[in-house]
């Protein structure tokens, strides 16, 4: 029993630290969104600041997802559209400076992610949020020779549902979400 | 129909002024005819947003503050009193940060206090302007509301959101209903606190919002600041009271446009 005992407390500690730390490169990571305008076309648009952390334990089977995207980072290539799409009407970049995701599970397919769920924080609102994982790759980096992943998550949201209504109907009401991560190993 | 009810022009327009005028009319006997602002404010808020409370956003304190000063200008009624005066000053003050403080708490302390007492003293100004009117002809009233109103719509329509620039010509627009009914009538009609306290405190308020979280430049609001004083300093002649309205109007609009002008030559066209 006591040896059982000993087992399990060096065993734990392994564990904890079996699972690997990512910081997101900023500079390779840019959460875009496309949205219907009045049935014509498709807008996209992206934020070019995002920050996080991810946490990677394969041989377990879990990890955990966390990301800062600074809101009055959005870019549309339209500077005029861009100061509305902070303004009060679509994303309130004043008073909400930051969308968070945080994960509260993820789920592999073998030894690779395949989804995860976690909280999406816009405007205010906190709903829970499912991102597919469609491309998920690790590796060494050629240059820096530092161990890098990349990930391609996708999900589709309603922005009503996290009170951005401004320009329903017309300005479609479903957001399809795409992040391209890419974050170095610490 | 709900094409209708989904157009700007209506919700932010047609619809509160068609209220108002309602209003003005039902409750004029009772004298309360100047309650007439906050329900032509309420339509608008009905078509465009909701009475929600959760997230408690700047947006919305505008809609929660708008209605509970309509119930304390009742409360407090139209008779001239310093201390009524100055209590409804400090707490506009505390009002404007009250509203903004989620987007000053983010700024340097610097800018933080520059912006909080610059909003203030903004708003109060408002207030203070607009109560000061009660002691002059109640056509002065209703053409500085309804100047205010557009004036801070139109501005925050150009350089910050439609919903604030919809808030603020809403004010606007069931400010011109008893102004009209004036018109047609060549009559006054009573307004009160009522009428003057949720004006100032909603055009005050969106023009500070707009301000603070998009491109409506500080001097705009100097601008609009001139019209609840210049209604007040015009002197009227003794014209009949259609010719008054005229001459009001076209005074007060004078600094509409230029707040407008202003705030178009920073942020440009509106994009469509």
């Amino acid at each position: 029993m006591l040896k059982s005992l000993f087992a399990l407390g060096i065993a734990l500690p392994l564990t904890a630290f079996a699972a690997d730390s990512y910081t997101v490169d900023s500079t390779h990571t840019y959460p875009h969104f496309s949205i219907s305008h009045l049935g014509f076309s498709t807008m996209q648009g992206r934020f070019d600041d995002t920050s996080g952390k991810i946490t990677l334990d394969r041989a377990a089977k879990s990890g955990s997802v966390e990301i800062t995207i600074k809101t009055a980072s959005v870019s549309t290539g339209f500077a005029k559209r861009d100061d509305h799409l902070k303004s009060p009407d679509f994303f309130n970049a004043a008073e909400f400076p930051s969308i968070t995701y945080k994960s509260t599970a993820m789920r592999f397919k073998g030894d690779i992610p395949s989804s995860v769920d976690g909280n999406l924080t816009l405007s205010g609102v906190t709903k829970p949020v499912t991102l597919t994982i469609d491309a998920f790759n690790c590796g060494t980096h050629p240059m820096n020779k530092k161990e890098v992943c990349g990930a391609a998550a996708s999900t589709q949201i309603k922005r009503s549902d996290f009170g951005v209504k401004y320009g329903l109907p017309g300005v479609g009401d479903d957001v399809k979400l795409v992040f391209e991560i890419e974050a170095v190993k610490n | 129909m709900q094409d209708l009810l989904n157009h700007p022009a209506v919700q932010a327009g047609f619809a509160p002024f068609l209220i108002a005028l309602i209003i003005s009319e039902l409750f004029l006997r009772i004298r309360l005819s100047g309650l007439a602002i906050i329900a032509g404010f309420a339509a608008t808020v009905y078509l465009v947003s909701d009475f929600g409370i959760e997230p408690l956003t700047a947006t919305r304190k505008i809609i929660w503050l708008g209605i509970g000063s309509a119930a304390l200008g009742l409360a407090f009624g139209s008779s001239i009193s310093n201390w009524r005066s100055w209590l409804l000053i400090a707490l506009s003050a505390a009002a404007a940060n009250w509203t903004l403080w989620r987007i000053l708490e983010q700024q340097e302390l610097n800018m933080m206090l520059q912006w909080g007492a610059a909003c203030g003293a903004y708003v109060a100004i408002l207030v203070w302007g607009m109560d000061k009117l009660l002691e002059k002809e109640t056509l002065r009233v209703s053409c500085a509301a309804t100047a205010l109103g557009i004036g801070t719509g139109g501005a925050a329509l150009i350089g910050a959101s439609a919903l604030l620039g919809q808030f603020g010509l809403a004010v606007g627009s069931a400010a011109a209903a008893p102004l009209i009914i004036k018109f047609i009538s060549n009559q006054p009609l009573p307004t009160g606190r009522m009428f003057t306290l949720p004006i100032a405190l909603i055009a005050g308020l969106t023009g500070c919002v707009a301000v603070l979280s998009a491109t409506v430049p500080w001097y705009a609001l100097a601008i609009l600041a001139g019209i609840p004083i210049t209604a007040w300093l015009m002197p009227l002649p003794k014209h009949p009271i259609r010719i008054q309205i005229l001459l009001l109007t076209f005074v007060t609009f004078v600094f509409v446009a230029s707040a407008i002008y202003v705030t178009w030559r920073v942020a440009g066209d509106v994009p469509l």
